[in-house]
């Protein structure tokens, strides 16, 4: 009855024919990237409870008798309301777990090859996807006002100042002036609750028409089956209902893990670090920063070049250097490892020597990275920490191409790739 | 209606139709990057307030930055070889610039490049803002040796030698921290006498 009324208005059963039964191939791998919209729409749900009682402003406001700043005062609140601690971490935890998605699924598409022909702008889109999620932790965490968050936001204000030519601009276009000032968080809280969700939003619905548009690859066991029957037609389950429940399944058990790490594990607790006070506490990064703060630890501080107009710091290096080179890397593998023909069918990295032990190499060296970011604890010398770094990073290359070819030729090469 | 403007004679303005659009297209466009800059300015406002500039005079007295007793005057006797302590100048306490480590080091353990001329019984005074990115550093006093304290910043972990001139020992910050002068007064308070020997703040 009410199926029908809405169908005589919205034709919804041409839009079933059309678009709910598309084929969806499947592959346990393909839920990384569901992972990461998934925790999207957590973080905005949660984000809408925490963006109505959060204040933004360093005004200095008295809370317990203390005169703390506004925003400081407010997450405090926060988590003194019924449910509002464990709003607060389901919101941080799901960052990360969205970070970590959006890690998983663009290493799934690098070793399976599915960035080659005809799904290169999907990969930048992907990219974009990656930095803006960045942006959007990055934005977050200043917002309580803690000590923590303060003092990180600071570093990162003064690796963007050390830009030559464009970063004093770029600095304060970013922080609206220098940092601190009061027009920081405010500025911060448009970008993150407004800016980078619709940005988000947007290039996530790109991603969506673009993968329906070209279709998804398929797990190479697909082609075995299509050439015994001779055609050329996706194998996979309808988007609906098959894939819908499954999609939903997986998004309920998501909800469940993420809510048990919340209830029982607590992070970025603002009452123990507290609001900015002089003296800075041994800390770091969020683990997803930790390479860029490893990195910048193992530069020597007097490692810099005079360029016309300004001066290339160890902080411009670390901060900005580095993983704008890691950006272009990937950036330009769609370039690198082209095909002739379209690629359907995901490759198998066991049979793509050069570029698996390549991507092997890469992680390798990003959580070498990561590591330096403990060379206090682990009593490294930073000079001899990059010896390790560089050490490990070939090693990981060396070690796992003479593997892979050794495999390929005891295989020999009668499947394609 | 077809017909009609088809005959409107587009010789007589000796501009067609379609470069009079592109003309106003591209006209427009300019505009508004022009409006575009100006929106970008206005984003980014210039140095107002903010930023590392230090506002301590000589004269003014030390003040504890922290804990119960943040903003009382440091006493002079409160103090041992060994120890250190955070101070703002008395009355400027808001200015995260004028952020100092006060440290009582043995007189004897002085080397170049310190100015001796700057410290008084043994109380020597740096800018507590590292020159790195900007932490406030911290003191590791070591018991057994206490000549063998440094001035570390727990961020990327930069070592400071107070005892040289806080000279960097180790670690990404490209200089050391500003030396300032301080003295002990008669009635046991310190004040400072002199402005930073050096900059203050990340070197960006
Ligand atoms: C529409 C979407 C979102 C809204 C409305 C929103 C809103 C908020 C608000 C109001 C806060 C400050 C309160 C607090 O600190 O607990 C916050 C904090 C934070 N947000 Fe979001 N957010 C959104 C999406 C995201 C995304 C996509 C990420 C990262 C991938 C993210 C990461 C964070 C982090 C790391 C914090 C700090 C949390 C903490 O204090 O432990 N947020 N968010
Ligand atoms: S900010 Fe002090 S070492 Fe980086």
């Amino acid at each position: 009855m009410i199926f029908k009324w809405f169908n005589e208005r919205l034709e919804i059963d041409k839009f079933r024919a059309k678009f709910l039964s598309k084929t969806f191939p499947t592959h346990p791998t393909f839920l990384l990237g569901e992972m990461a919209f998934f925790s999207f729409v957590t973080l905005v749900v949660t984000g809408i409870f925490l963006g109505l009682l959060y204040e933004p402003s360093t005004k200095m406001v008295a809370l317990f008798g203390a005169m703390v700043p506004a925003s400081y005062a407010s997450v405090v609140k926060i988590d003194l309301l019924p449910m509002g601690m464990i709003i607060r971490r389901i919101h941080h935890w799901s960052a990360m777990l969205m970070i970590a998605a959006v890690l998983a699924h663009l290493t799934r598409i690098y070793f399976t090859s599915a960035y080659r022909r005809p799904r290169e702008i999907n990969w930048f889109v992907g990219l974009g996807l990656w930095g803006i999620t960045m942006l959007a932790a990055f934005t977050g965490y200043l917002l309580p006002y803690s000590q923590f968050s303060v003092t990180a936001t600071s570093i990162a204000y003064f690796i963007s100042k050390s830009v030559p030519w464009v970063g004093d601009w770029t600095s304060r276009l970013l922080f609206a002036g220098e940092f601190p000032s009061d027009a920081t968080v405010p500025r911060f809280f448009f970008m993150h609750v407004m800016l980078v969700p619709v940005a988000l939003l947007g290039l996530i619905s790109l991603h969506m028409l673009i993968l329906v548009k070209q279709k998804h690859t398929e797990p190479p066991s697909n082609r075995w089956l299509k050439e015994s029957e001779g055609g050329r037609k996706l194998i996979g389950i309808p988007v609906w209902p098959e894939q819908t429940v499954v999609s939903m399944s997986f998004y309920l058990f998501l909800l469940f893990v993420v809510v048990l790490i919340a209830t029982y594990i607590p992070l970025n607790p603002v009452e123990t670090y507290g609001p900015p006070s002089p003296g800075t506490p041994v800390m770091r990064p969020d683990w997803y920063f930790l390479p860029i703060y490893g990195f910048l630890k193992l530069i020597p501080g007097d490692l810099s070049f005079s360029v016309p107009g300004g001066k290339i710091t160890p902080e411009t290096i670390g901060g900005v250097i580095f993983p704008g080179f890691l950006a272009l890397v990937l950036a330009l593998i769609p370039f690198l490892d082209r095909a002739k023909q379209d690629q359907h069918y995901m490759a198998n990295p066991l049979r793509r020597p050069f570029m698996t032990s390549f991507g092997m190499a890469g992680i390798v060296f990003i959580c070498m990275d990561a590591v330096s970011g403990y060379i206090d604890v682990l009593h490294i010398a930073p000079a001899k920490m990059a010896v390790y770094v560089v050490f490990a990073t070939l090693a990981a290359w060396g070690v796992s191409f003479g593997l892979l070819r050794s495999y390929n030729r005891k295989r020999g090469s009668d499947v394609k790739t | 209606m077809v017909e009609e403007e088809k005959e409107r004679p587009e010789e007589k303005t000796g501009i067609s139709r379609r470069k009079f659009t592109l003309g106003v297209l591209v006209a427009s466009v300019l505009g508004a990057l022009g409006s575009v800059f100006t929106l970008l300015k206005v984003l980014s406002p210039g140095k107002k307030g903010g930023g590392y500039v230090t506002t301590i005079e000589p004269g003014d007295g030390l003040v504890y930055a922290k804990g119960s007793n943040a903003g009382a005057s440091i006493q002079a006797s409160s103090m041992k070889t060994g120890d250190a302590v955070l101070a703002y100048p008395a009355g400027k306490t808001s200015n995260p610039a004028n952020l100092v480590q006060l440290i009582r080091i043995d007189e004897k353990d002085f080397k170049a490049p310190t100015d001796i001329a700057l410290t008084d019984k043994g109380f020597v005074a740096y800018s507590a803002i590292c020159t790195h990115l900007g932490c406030t550093v911290s003191w590791i006093r070591n018991d057994k040796a206490l000549s063998a304290s440094y001035t570390e910043c727990f961020c990327h972990n930069s070592i400071f030698d107070p005892a040289r001139g806080a000279k960097v020992m180790g670690g990404p910050a490209p200089i050391p921290l500003a030396q300032i002068g301080v003295k002990v007064k008669s009635n046991g308070t310190l004040v400072f006498t002199s402005g930073f020997k050096g900059p203050v703040g990340p070197q960006v």
